[in-house]
């Protein structure tokens, strides 16, 4: 069910790209036969047959995931849109502090350790990047730091 | 619990307020719009150490890659339009996406033209043992048959590099798409190509020439710029003193957003006319393989804007827009 | 010969002077620092140091050397992450990852570790040895390499992959057509048209390699963590002491020296780098092998011969540019830009006008290699060491240095976005036994077949026989069917002659 599942939208998805291949991508003119949009119709055509096959005949009939597993992979997927929502704004010593505690926490960290073990990946981390290997961090709201 | 706790809390630092950008230069950042090291850093790092004595702070220079340019005009219309504190490094090309309509909605009149950090200008190479020794024996060649030569540059239909063959041939009133042009993947490939006998013209920049000029491998026919250009170059002639009317400038500079106050924009000038004064300003862009054009303020920024003009003329005449 | 022995010697003289041997085991212990870093290869890794080297106002030749050991260190870094984490250290080092990994999750980091620094070792001398004594005839070699002969480059590329379809074909082809249809997206490089960018000005250029590296390989390696964790199938690593032997060494030396000769010959070749001749050199490998069911396991042949392919390739690249003053790769485009900050033009006349620098550059590159060996060796134990860090604190700091790699060098929030969308897109193929590197081969080789294949038939004219009339290609195509079926052949063969035996260790 979840193969047929997963090649029922990258059907979906392989028809979108083939239909858009046929008819948006064309150049004003061009000096090679092929020109931009053969390559993509080409790739669209091959690709359909191939999801239609993982359809027909399944091999993964489940991912056999409990129900707590999603919910710590749902949960780790919106820490880390939120982490990317919040690098630049609040900076990276911030972000990188929350992002770390509130993994390592879902992952079994004891408090102390957790805030501990988050701070110093925070800290060192912005100080070892942007002083010693000159790579660019963001502050954010910690401006003395830049 | 605790974790649906620490979730919460987590989101609610979001909610913590952007500070908002000061209104003076504080903090001069150059943006280059790609990846280290192409034509976008080094005009970044001209305007870093040029201006190195003109700012309090040292200058910043940041990458910001997309679309050849697109993702920072973008952010410049949409977030940044007043920063005070960031120049962003443009080139010929981007002008020519501009006129061509490759940002989008964005276009010339969306951005604020302040200085420029010099200027190249193409030129049309072959290999030393080239058939055509002379641009006229090329024309001649072009004019008889347009596609009996092989003609290559490092960028892709309608990008500059292929703008350059397109006003040679609209010189003679040869219709650019009949020529046969390859599209390489920057100048680098593009020599490669004409060394090893793949294409037989390269349409690339005087710059780009200075480090094989005296290797004689290969010969510069044409350079298109106005008047002849200083040494090494002085021997190579121009298109138009040859006759074709062709001429292709690549100009470096920098603009800020559109709503940036105008004594921060002014701050900026000075700045830049202050280093365009100085020895140091003249030997930097030379170093750095350009030639000197020093426009800034109002006066460049009108400059920029009939560029576009110009370009969006020459694009509709080769076919390229509508 | 004897011009290349005395530049050599001068050459060393200008290395071995203190303050610039102190500036090549400096350049090498940053570059391996760097380069480690998830996402930050020797392209970036030189180009954010180029201003640093240039202020701290040095002789052209300290400074060059400096970034040369910058840019070898990030070659070896790579390696570190992709082993320990399974998360490319850089764009060189995904086929490092598919057996790499396995064997540090067996126990032999340290093995895989040290084996790898020497495979690259190899890889990077014999890079060095050829380009000094055959440079400028090898650099004639690569210009004249034409679009139509790259087209059959990769046409060989994509048959020697061939041997990593896995037990689901359809599955291996699929997972092919979507790494070319993410290749595909973004701005045409022979017409300049913009494919399926909707609106997004963030992949109107197309979509960065690193991002999808990262994205496929690193953040779905956090996501399988996390989701092994919960499901408490998680083994912590012990510390282990595993350590290469002259017997591994004796048992990968031809595969160090197929994968050296690939890695070189591909690297020399401008516009195809450390990525395309480690795929090369690791199908190329699995294919040749006769027994190939432990690679993807932890085969140490699966190790050795991408590492010492990608080394072998970096020095390649800088052939063309030292001889020709033709940057060939984007490292190589930085180092030519450094060597232009200095006033050095590369290119033949480099070694008559500058011999001091291009032979010290050349004889500092020898130096780089026995540096890093002899740095890399001793430092094993602790990198292998990082494994044993608690998970709840290990998948934090994955995630961490992927976003430090992605983000640090080009400061685009949207590729944060990308890598955790792409880490989604990655698990769930993992989940349901798709191999990814088939979709990196694809993304890699896709847009090189294609943009040569255009480029070739502009310059016939749309002729379809100028891929088939070169030298070049048609050895190539022959090389691609051998590639094919010489696998089936054999192993129809000896099956026909040891029926019944037991499957014969390799030897």
């Amino acid at each position: 069910m979840a193969d047929r599942i997963f090649a029922g939208v990258l059907f979906l998805v392989a028809i979108g790209y083939t239909i858009i291949a046929f008819t948006v991508i064309r150049a004003p003119f061009q000096y090679d036969p092929l020109g931009p949009e053969s390559w993509p119709r080409i790739l669209g055509i091959v690709s359909i047959p191939c999801c239609l096959f993982i359809l027909a005949k399944p091999d993964v009939s489940s991912l056999g995931l409990p129900a707590k597993t999603w919910g710590r992979l749902a949960a780790l997927i919106v820490m880390l849109l939120v982490y990317s929502y919040l690098f630049q704004p609040l900076g990276f010593i911030l972000a990188t502090f929350a992002f770390c505690l509130a993994l390592s926490l879902m992952l079994g960290a004891r408090l102390v350790t957790g805030l501990a073990f988050s701070a110093g990946i925070g800290i060192v981390g912005y100080f070892v990047c942007t002083k010693l290997l000159e790579l660019n961090l963001p502050a954010g709201v910690l401006t003395i730091f830049r | 619990m605790k974790l649906l706790n620490l979730a919460s809390a987590f989101l609610l630092t979001s909610f913590v307020a952007v500070p908002a950008f000061a209104q003076d230069v504080d903090r001069p950042e150059c943006i280059a719009p790609a990846q280290p090291g192409g034509g976008f850093d080094l005009t970044c790092r001209i305007a870093q150490q040029g201006l190195e004595k003109q700012f309090n702070g040292p200058m910043a220079v940041t990458f910001m890659p997309g679309g050849i340019g697109a993702v920072a005009i973008n952010l410049f219309n949409t977030t940044r339009t007043d920063d005070p504190n960031a120049i962003v490094a443009f080139s010929s090309g981007s002008l020519l996406n501009m006129a061509t309509g490759k940002y989008g909605e964005w276009g010339a009149n969306d951005v604020r033209f302040l200085a420029t950090a010099g200027t190249d200008y193409g030129a049309v190479i072959v290999k030393a043992d080239s058939p055509y020794q002379t641009l006229g024996d090329l024309m001649a060649a072009l004019e008889k048959d347009p596609a009996s030569v092989v003609m290559g540059a490092g960028g892709s239909v309608g990008s500059q590099d292929w703008m350059k063959a397109a006003i040679l041939l609209k010189s003679k009133d040869v219709d650019p798409k009949k020529m046969r042009y390859v599209a390489f993947d920057g100048g680098g490939e593009a020599i490669a190509g004409l060394l090893g006998g793949s294409i037989q013209v390269y349409f690339g920049d005087v710059g780009e020439m200075v480090s094989h000029v005296g290797t004689g491998e290969m010969r510069i026919l044409a350079a298109l710029s106005p008047e002849r250009l200083p040494d090494p170059f002085a021997d190579v002639p121009t298109a138009q003193e040859l006759g074709y009317d062709a001429e292709w400038p690549i100009v470096r500079g920098y603009y800020m957003g559109k709503n940036v106050s105008s004594e921060a924009y002014s701050q900026w000038v000075e700045a830049f006319k202050a280093a365009y004064g100085t020895d140091e300003w003249a030997t930097l862009v030379k170093d750095k393989g350009l030639l000197p054009l020093n426009l800034s303020g109002e006066e460049m920024d009108a400059d920029m804007k009939k560029r576009v003009e110009r370009m969006a003329g020459i694009a509709k005449e080769a076919g390229l827009i509508e | 010969m004897d011009a290349v022995f005395s530049g050599l010697a001068s050459g060393f003289q200008v290395a071995l002077d203190p303050f610039n041997l102190f500036l090549v085991l400096a350049g090498c212990f940053a570059g391996t620092l760097i380069g480690a870093l998830p996402g930050i290869g020797p392209i970036n890794g030189v180009a954010i140091l180029l201003p640093i080297a240039y202020s701290l106002g040095f002789k052209p030749e300290s400074a060059i050397i400096l970034l040369a050991g910058i840019y070898y260190g990030a070659e070896y870094g790579g390696r570190i992450s992709s082993i320990l984490l399974n998360v490319p250290g850089d764009a060189g080092a995904v086929m490092t990852t598919l057996d790499g990994n396995p064997m540090a999750r067996n126990g032999e980091a340290g093995k895989a570790l040290s084996l790898s620094a020497v495979a690259s070792f190899i890889g990077g001398t014999f890079a060095v040895v050829l380009m000094s004594f055959f440079g400028p005839a090898l650099a004639s070699y690569a210009i004249h390499f034409s679009p139509s002969d790259y087209v059959a480059l990769m046409v060989f590329a994509f048959a020697s992959l061939a041997s990593l379809v896995g037990s689901n074909p359809v599955k291996t082809l699929l997972a092919a057509l979507i790494g070319l249809m993410l290749a595909s997206v973004g701005i045409d490089a022979n017409t300049g048209v913009a494919r399926f960018p909707f609106g997004i000005p963030d992949i109107l250029a197309g979509i960065d390699f690193l991002v999808v590296v990262i994205g496929l390989f690193g953040m779905a390696e956090l996501i399988h963590l996390v989701e092994q964790q919960a499901a408490g199938t998680l083994r912590t690593l012990k510390i282990d002491k595993s350590f290469v032997t002259m017997k591994d060494l004796a048992f990968t030396k031809w595969t160090i020296l197929r994968g050296s000769v690939i890695g070189f010959f591909i690297g020399i070749l401008p516009g195809t780098g450390a990525s395309v001749a480690s795929a090369v050199a690791y199908g190329a490998e699995k294919r040749a092998a006769r027994d190939s069911s432990k690679f993807g396991n932890g085969d140490m042949r699966g190790l050795a011969a991408p590492e010492a392919a990608n080394n072998a390739s970096a020095g390649g690249a800088m052939v063309p540019m030292l001889t020709l003053g033709i940057p060939g790769s984007g490292t190589t485009a930085i180092l030519l830009g450094a060597l232009l900050l200095f006033n050095i033009t590369p290119g033949p006349l480099m070694f008559s006008q500058r011999p001091e620098i291009a032979w010290g550059l050349i004889a500092s590159m020898y130096i780089g290699n026995v540096a890093l060996l002899i740095i890399n060796l001793p430092l094993v134990g602790l990198f292998a060491r990082m494994l044993t860090i608690p998970q709840q604190f290990l998948t934090p700091l994955i995630a961490v240095l992927a976003f430090i790699g992605v983000y640090s060098v080009v400061s685009n929030p949207h590729d944060l976005y990308m890598i955790t969308l792409l880490g989604v897109f990655g698990w769930f193929l993992r989940k349901l036994q798709f191999s990814l590197a088939p979709v990196i081969l694809g993304f890699v080789l896709g847009g090189l077949f294609e943009d040569n294949l255009r480029r070739a038939l502009s310059i016939s004219g749309g002729d379809w026989s100028i891929l088939v009339t070169s030298f070049n290609s048609v050895i190539l195509y022959a090389l691609a069917l051998l590639v094919v079926v010489v696998p089936i052949l054999v192993g129809r063969m000896r099956r026909g002659r040891s029926e019944g035996e037991s499957p014969q260790a390799p030897s």
